[in-house]
């Protein structure tokens, strides 16, 4: 496994598109923080673009990624290899790619210029969000067998993460506005992984306004060691859960 | 005219000449003992003296050498003064009696006129410094602090004030009661340079006070900041309200004030800035509000409100309302969300600005729905509302809003607001990401990436 995943993380060190990723992440972020004077603000603007970006370069990355592979891959399911250990390799080796490209595109501006209890929750989210959407994109990537429509698959889903879900959300709250639905709200925007980190983010920003009558509800759930455990063991989960999906269909797939 | 003022040269020796003073030491009489002699002028000396409740029946002056300590023993009140033309000066106030029938302070004016009360300390006292139906007053240089550890319901105000006129509290400080500053039918008084902060309930709280002026004062951490209700001609100038937060916490909150006259006040950092329920011609200018929730809250009930050249920065909203019919005017104000143009370089935008977002309406009937704030789904919404409003009140426009924070125009000419920077750089990197990968697409599909020297070369 470790084999594998070594000479795939070597392969991906040459590639293009993930030192590009870096890049223009590092661009972003530099950007902001160099036009704005305020850090915190700028801090908020890097959320806004990260939260949107990571994911869907995350995922597209990581599908297309392994169609590139795939002959590789199929290469590899024929010598003496157990095949979970080859998507999981190939997971570990993508999502190690992407984070280090995360961490270099974004991390190293935040450290430079804003060091804050937002900017470490920034740096957390974003790095879990990427090994979300890796183990997203794979899930998606094994189980089709045409890249075109996993690639729309994928688009389909980040759509659906950064803008229906919420849509979905207001609509809901639009609907049931007199009936006592906070206590459903908050756990559900919760499981969206993409409003779940965008939230953790907010909590330290927006305090003044969330302390106002929603405090109450959100506090409870986000707030304290507790609801912060929830919510990383809710990204994990995220996280592990299509992972494991994508070793399963994987293992049993025909190639 | 110098005849004149040698007479009162020779009045004034005279006067002091025949001003006695006398001391008192702890051990040697007691303050109560001085208070029976004649002497105009009793200077106390460094001590702790226990006396229960000391009523001054006469003009005195109180003068404290080396904070002497005023312990009332909690049997009740401290300090009493029931007569007029008296001075407290350098005291050190303590142990009143927490009662919920009567209100024990540790320095009482009662229905008197020309008192003094200067430099003095009162501690962990029930009322602090209460006056009741007193003219021409100076409350000055005082530190009110109060007991942090007390529970509110133990807890009373810091300065009281209860009908009265011409008072002039300055430079004091009140902390840990429940209202630092209190007024309750107070006319024509200054409250200045004073700084509350930790007070269980309200900074500064008054009702039913005319004509009264507040400047320079320092209003922070306060469980509800400051409320101020049902007064005519309220001048509040060059203030700051500062972290006050919680659910019904408010930098300024005015209800029922007609004719008040808000200037060049800071807010930083409130749940909510400037709350208006129910005032009429509220003058709103040149303030800064920075940081807040919600940075001006509206009710619909207000009318003839207007807004000019005030600040707006980092709110998280600017203004919400609660009614269709806003009867406010808005002109001249700087918006950092404002993403107009300039094109006749006056310094004004050319087109209006729409402070209230759809979103503020949303949270304002749904409170819950700031589960959604600065989400990509929001800002679309707000953008649309923003080419296209329907949702919003019209009339809530500021039609010629500043292009650069008022009072920073030269230095900060360059710096924009972060949602435009936010903005333009999101456009031009989702087009990188949208080219790279495209071009991705394009290059798997004749030319692997995976090279000759990958895992198996």
């Amino acid at each position: 496994m470790w084999k594998v995943y070594k000479y795939t993380l070597l392969d991906l060190a040459r590639n293009r598109f993930a030192l590009g990723y870096a890049l223009l992440l590092l661009l972003v972020s530099v950007g902001l923080f160099m036009l704005e004077s305020d850090n915190t603000k700028a801090l908020i603007s890097l959320t806004q673009v990260v939260l949107a970006l990571v994911p869907l370069l995350a995922l597209i990355f990581t599908i297309i990624y392994f169609y590139n592979q795939y002959e590789f891959t199929v290469l590899l399911a024929v010598q003496p290899l157990r095949r979970q250990s080859i998507t999981r390799a190939q997971f570990l080796a993508i999502g190690t790619a992407l984070l280090v490209s995360f961490l270099f595109g974004v991390g190293f501006p935040v450290v430079a210029y804003a060091p804050s209890p937002i900017g470490w929750t920034l740096l957390l989210t974003g790095a879990a969000l990427t090994l979300v959407f890796c183990a997203l994109g794979m899930f998606i990537a094994v189980g089709q067998r045409d890249r075109a429509k996993a690639v729309g698959i994928g688009l389909a889903t980040w759509v659906f993460m950064v803008l229906v879900y919420d849509s979905l959300l207001l609509w809901l709250m639009f609907s049931f506005s007199d009936r006592p639905i906070e206590p459903v709200i908050v756990p559900l925007a919760a499981l969206n992984p993409i409003d779940l980190s965008r939230i953790l983010v907010m909590l330290k920003v927006d305090l003044a306004a969330l302390l106002g009558y929603t405090g109450a509800v959100y506090q409870k759930f986000f707030g304290g060691a507790g609801g912060m455990l929830v919510s990383f063991v809710a990204l994990l989960l995220w996280m592990l859960l299509p992972a494991w999906g994508a070793v399963r269909t994987f293992a049993r797939k025909d190639l | 005219m110098l005849r004149a003022a040698l007479l009162v040269l020779l009045a004034t020796c005279t006067s002091v000449a025949s001003a006695r003073v006398c001391s008192v030491w702890p051990g040697s009489g007691t303050i109560k003992q001085a208070l029976a002699n004649t002497c105009d002028t009793i200077i106390i000396h460094t001590g702790t003296y226990r006396e229960g409740t000391i009523t001054i029946e006469r003009p005195v002056v109180l003068l404290g050498q080396g904070w002497p300590v005023i312990d009332g023993g909690g049997v009740g009140e401290v300090v009493v003064v029931s007569a007029p033309h008296v001075t407290l000066q350098g005291l050190v106030v303590r142990g009143t009696m927490v009662s919920d029938m009567n209100d024990n302070a540790g320095i009482k004016c009662i229905s008197v006129t020309d008192i003094r009360i200067i430099g003095n300390r009162v501690e962990s006292c029930f009322f602090g410094i209460y006056l009741s139906s007193v003219t021409h007053a100076l409350v000055a240089d005082n530190r009110v602090i109060g007991d942090p550890m007390a529970d509110e319901n133990r807890r009373a105000n810091g300065i009281h004030l209860w009908k009265c006129s011409h008072v002039e509290v300055l430079r004091n400080t009140a902390m840990h009661h429940r209202d630092g500053i209190y007024l309750e039918f107070v006319t024509d008084s200054h409250v200045g340079n004073d700084t509350t902060a930790y007070n269980a309930r309200y900074g500064l709280h008054f009702m039913f006070s005319h004509r009264d002026s507040y400047t320079r004062n320092l209003f922070h951490d306060n469980g509800a900041g400051v409320a101020v209700m049902f007064t005519r001609e309220v001048t509040m100038t060059d203030n700051r309200f500062e972290h006050n937060r919680g659910a019904s916490s408010y930098g300024l909150l005015l209800k029922e004030i007609n004719d008040a006259h808000i200037e060049r006040n800071m807010f930083v950092d409130n749940t909510v800035g400037i709350l208006l329920d129910g005032c009429n011609r509220a003058n709103v200018t040149d303030n800064r509000f920075q940081a807040n929730g919600w940075a001006v809250k509206l009710f619909a009930n207000s009318t003839a409100a207007v807004f000019e050249r005030n600040g707006f920065s980092g709110n998280t909203f600017d203004m919400t309302t609660n009614g269709d019919l806003v009867l406010t005017t808005l002109k001249g104000n700087y918006w950092d969300r404002y993403r107009g143009y300039d094109l006749d370089r006056d310094g004004r935008g050319d087109v209006p600005h729409r402070p209230l977002s759809v979103f503020a309406l949303v949270t304002e009937r749904m409170p819950y729905a700031m589960v959604l704030s600065r989400s990509l789904m929001v800002n679309l919404l707000d953008q649309g509302e923003r080419l296209v409003p329907t949702l919003t009140p019209a009339m809530l426009q500021d039609t010629g809003p500043l292009m650069h924070p008022p009072d920073r125009s030269g230095e900060q000419h360059a710096r924009r607001s972060v949602e435009q920077y936010g903005e333009r750089t999101l456009v031009p990197s989702a087009l990188v990401a949208a080219i790279m990968v495209l071009h991705t697409w394009w290059s798997f599909t004749d030319r692997p990436i995976l090279r000759s020297t990958g895992p198996h070369g």
